[in-house]
This record gives structure tokens, sequence and C-alpha cells, in this order.
């Protein structure tokens, strides 16, 4: 599993990385960075939140 | 951070927070704070005050060493809002707990969700602007702004339409009890306590057979498999009047002010286009907000400007100055609703655009991001412009006003005129 952020939709609201600083960081530009990708049991539980929280849909779990 | 060079200027007497001079008129002090103590040691009320932009921006953006709450051992410090509005999001803090609480809330009030809201702030705006439409005159606070966002809220929560009087009072005294404490707040804290009795049944039966109203979703919003307890439900319940109606009814009179007795040259503008007042929103926010300061503790050291704030330390982050700074604004004592060096309309959490321009600060930025960002202007701009689009020629009644002012403005109080009198051909 892996969370992919699609740039196009992001308006950079910062929901992921406020609220997962664990998965996520604010670049440069104030979009998220995913900086970690080996999702654990916990972490897994985070990234579905984050997709969820996410107000612009930018975000999603893949395979 | 920036990290300029300061040049010396006049030390500033740190009584001068407390004078009715700095609550009516801020900007000189923010200035001089601003240009000659960027950090600002205050011993007298032992605190620090950071002023420019881009150290009220990064200082809400470091959560590593700025927290919303005073940890004692066995948890965060109360200050104060439990008391009033029993347990609540304002209270925890950096901490998980806060996480949870706002993200079971925070959907409720942008996307979608939010949409769904919109066709019934219109109707309310147009039931109110009813009201007085045919006097000629409108004391804009007491007749409009005070009575747009809390029937809003009211119908949010799906509570009956025959109860929004009743509504309005327990906001009127709870507000009232909240501002200025003494006998007051025995009338705020009866208040709440009324409305808690009213709101408990409603709580227990949404939570079972929940309908489409705001009350049930927050009754059954799940974050993780985890739901808001019932004393939680009623904590924000109360919080929502204060940090939701009066924030918005206050921002609306801002609005007014500004364009009445700031710019009147640009009332002609935003009364022939309705699609401006997310503009005069914005630019409200960045001039003259609400609320100009937020207070944070340092949870380490932190150097800067060849100073050191210590760990535990109290600081006031002046939003209301930076948004004045000439380091990311151009003319930022002026008031222009076409700006095009401030970001308007939609709002962002991370204080970062894609159009490259400057955000107002109004709302915070970063973890504690006003949660009702979305909601604030879109209401705000609803009822203004459908406000302008009703009223003919509209004028202020009075040439001279006393000006804006703020009961306590470096302890987060809310800023905004008394009374806003405004006349129109009938």
């Amino acid at each position: 599993m892996k969370v992919l952020v699609d740039k196009e939709k992001c308006f950079m609201s910062g929901e992921c990385y406020y609220n997962h600083p664990e998965l996520f960081r604010m670049d440069d530009d104030g979009y998220p960075e995913v900086i970690e990708n080996r999702l654990d049991q916990d972490l897994l539980r985070h990234a579905e939140e984050a997709v969820q929280v996410c107000p612009a849909g930018a975000l999603k779990l893949e395979k | 951070m920036s990290e300029e060079t300061v040049e010396l200027g006049p030390e500033i007497d740190p009584r001068i927070f407390d004078s009715k001079e700095f609550q009516k008129d801020p900007f000189p002090i923010y200035k001089q704070l601003r240009d000659h103590h960027p950090i600002y040691h205050d011993r007298f009320h032992n605190r620090w005050i950071l002023s420019r932009y881009w150290d009220v921006d990064g200082a809400f953006q470091d959560n590593g060493s700025y927290d919303r709450a005073m940890y004692k051992a066995d948890g965060p410090y109360d200050f104060g809002s439990r008391h009033v509005f029993g347990p609540n999001i304002l209270e925890y803090g950096n901490s998980d707990e806060h996480r949870r609480l706002r993200n079971i809330v925070a959907g409720q009030f942008v996307g979608q969700k939010l949409q769904d809201f919109i066709p019934m702030i219109h109707q309310i705006s147009e039931e109110v602007i009813d009201r007085f439409i045919d006097s000629g005159e409108v004391e804009i606070i007491s007749q409009f702004a005070s009575q747009v966002p809390i029937r809003v809220i009211s119908n949010m929560l799906g509570l009956p339409r025959e109860d929004e009087d009743t509504f309005v009072t327990w906001y009127q005294d709870l507000i009232a009890g909240l501002g200025f404490g003494g006998e007051h707040l025995m009338r705020g804290l009866n208040a709440r306590n009324e409305m808690w009795d009213y709101i408990d049944p409603l709580i227990k039966k949404r939570s079972v057979d929940p309908g489409e109203d705001l009350l049930s979703r927050i009754c059954t919003a799940e974050i993780a498999g985890s739901r808001m307890s019932s004393d939680e439900v009623k904590g924000f319940v109360a919080l929502l009047l204060a940090a939701g109606g009066d924030t918005t009814e206050k921002a609306i009179a801002n609005m007014w002010y500004h364009l009445m007795y700031t710019r009147p040259d640009q009332m002609e503008l935003a009364l022939s286009n309705p699609d401006i007042w997310e503009n005069v929103f914005a630019e409200m926010m960045r001039f003259d907000p609400v609320v100009h300061a937020q207070f944070r503790y340092t949870t380490r050291e932190i150097p800067l400007y060849n100073d050191v704030i210590p760990e535990r330390a109290g600081v006031i982050l002046y939003l209301g100055a930076g948004n004045r700074d000439e380091r990311a604004f151009k003319n930022p004592d002026t008031f222009d609703i076409l700006r095009d060096d401030l970001h308007m309309g939609r709002e962002n959490r991370s204080g970062r655009y894609k159009d490259g321009k400057n955000g107002h600060l109004g709302f915070g930025i970063g973890q504690h991001f006003c949660m009702g960002y979305a909601m604030a202007r879109q209401e705000s701009a609803i009822a203004c412009s459908k406000l302008a689009a009703r009223v003919k020629k509209p004028r202020p009644k009075n040439m001279v006003h006393p000006g804006i002012s703020s009961p306590s403005i470096d302890s987060g109080g809310f800023r905004s005129p008394e009374e806003l009198i405004m006349e129109f051909d009938k």
C-alpha cells in the first residue's frame, strides 16, 4: 500500500501534514510530501484517515 | 523566519498594551514592534511578542516549538474555556486528543457538507433583511450582523425554527458572560445550562436516529471508530456559538465599517458587484481582523534575532501586526479590496497559495487554523452581498464614527465597532 498525492487536485489545505506528520511533510511550495510508505497497521489507519479528511480529495491509497 | 538586521528604536513601555489608546489604535505600536523589536520581551506581563509576518507565520507552522496549551505534569493547563464551554477542542493543545476532536468536526464545515447549507444561508439573510428594509435605516450590528450567523447555526444544527429566538437569547447571554465576566458571567452560565438541558434529549435522539443536520452529523461522525461523547457534543455546540457566531458577527460588522468609513470610495464597487464580497472579507481579515492575537507556549528554547525565548514561556503572536507588515504587503496601511498582493478566496491551513500571493493571517495558520474558515468567509460574503443588493444609496448615518475598538486585544478579545448605523433610501 502506498499514499499518492494528486498535485492537480491539491489546494494545499495542509490537513494531511498537520494531522499526520508521521506520514507527510510540507514541501517548499506548500504541497504534501509523503515521507513514509512502509505502512504497518497503525500507519495504514492514519493514511486512511488522511485520505478521508483531505478536503480536496487529492489523496488516495494504492496497492 | 526572517533574520534581517534590526535598527534600534525607542523603547516600548509595556503598560501601553493595557491602554485604551492601544485598544483603539494598535497599529503604530505594531509598527514599532516590527521595525525595532521583532522579538519583544514584555517583562511587565511576563510574555514575549512576535509581530513580523514571517515570524508569526513561522511560529504558527512550528508545532515542535509552540504549543497552544501549557502542559502540566498531569495534562494540559485549563485556561478557562472548559469552565464556560465544557470539554472542548480548544483545550487540548497539540495533542492527539485535539486531532481526534478536530477531525470529527472539521469536515462538517468544508466542501460538499458546507455547500448543503448554502441555500439556507441565502434564505436566512433575506429574512433578516426583511425585518428592517422598509425603515430606511439599520443598525448593522444588532439588526443584521448579530442575527444572521446565530440563526444559521441554529438551522444547521436542525433546531426547530420556532426555537430560533430562544437560541438567539442564549447566544447573547453566553457571549456577554464570556466578554465581560462578573454578573454577566452568571447570566452566561445560566444560558449555557438552559441550552444544554434543551439539547441533551436531542443528542440522545439523533445519536440513534440521525438526520442530515449538523447535530446528527456531529453525534454520529466517526474517525477511526471513535465518536464524540455527549459532553463533548454539548461543549462543541457552546463553542460553536462563540467561535462560529460571535466572530462571524464581528467580521460582517468590520467589513461594513471599513467600506463606510475607511474606503467609502470603494463602496460603489462593492454594491454593484456581488462577487467582490469575498475580496472585502479577505482584505478585512488582513487589514483589521476580528482576532488580532493568538497565544502560544514554547516547548523549547527558541533563538531568534540574537535573543532567546526560554522554554515554557508565553508568546503573543500578533497576527494583526503581521498583516500590516511591509515585508509581506505593499502599502499595508491602505484598505483596498482590489489589492493584487493578497490571496483572495479560499484560505489554507498551510498559508501557501498556488497564485504565489501572501494570505492574511486572520484565521491563524497550521495545526490550530480556524476550522470554520470556509463557512465564515462564505457566510459573511453571502449575507453582505444580499444586504448590498437590497439597500438603495446606503450611507453612514453619522459622518464621524468613534472607530473600532477591542476590550482586550492582546488576550484574544474580538475587535469590532460598538454601533454602526446605515441609512438608505426607502
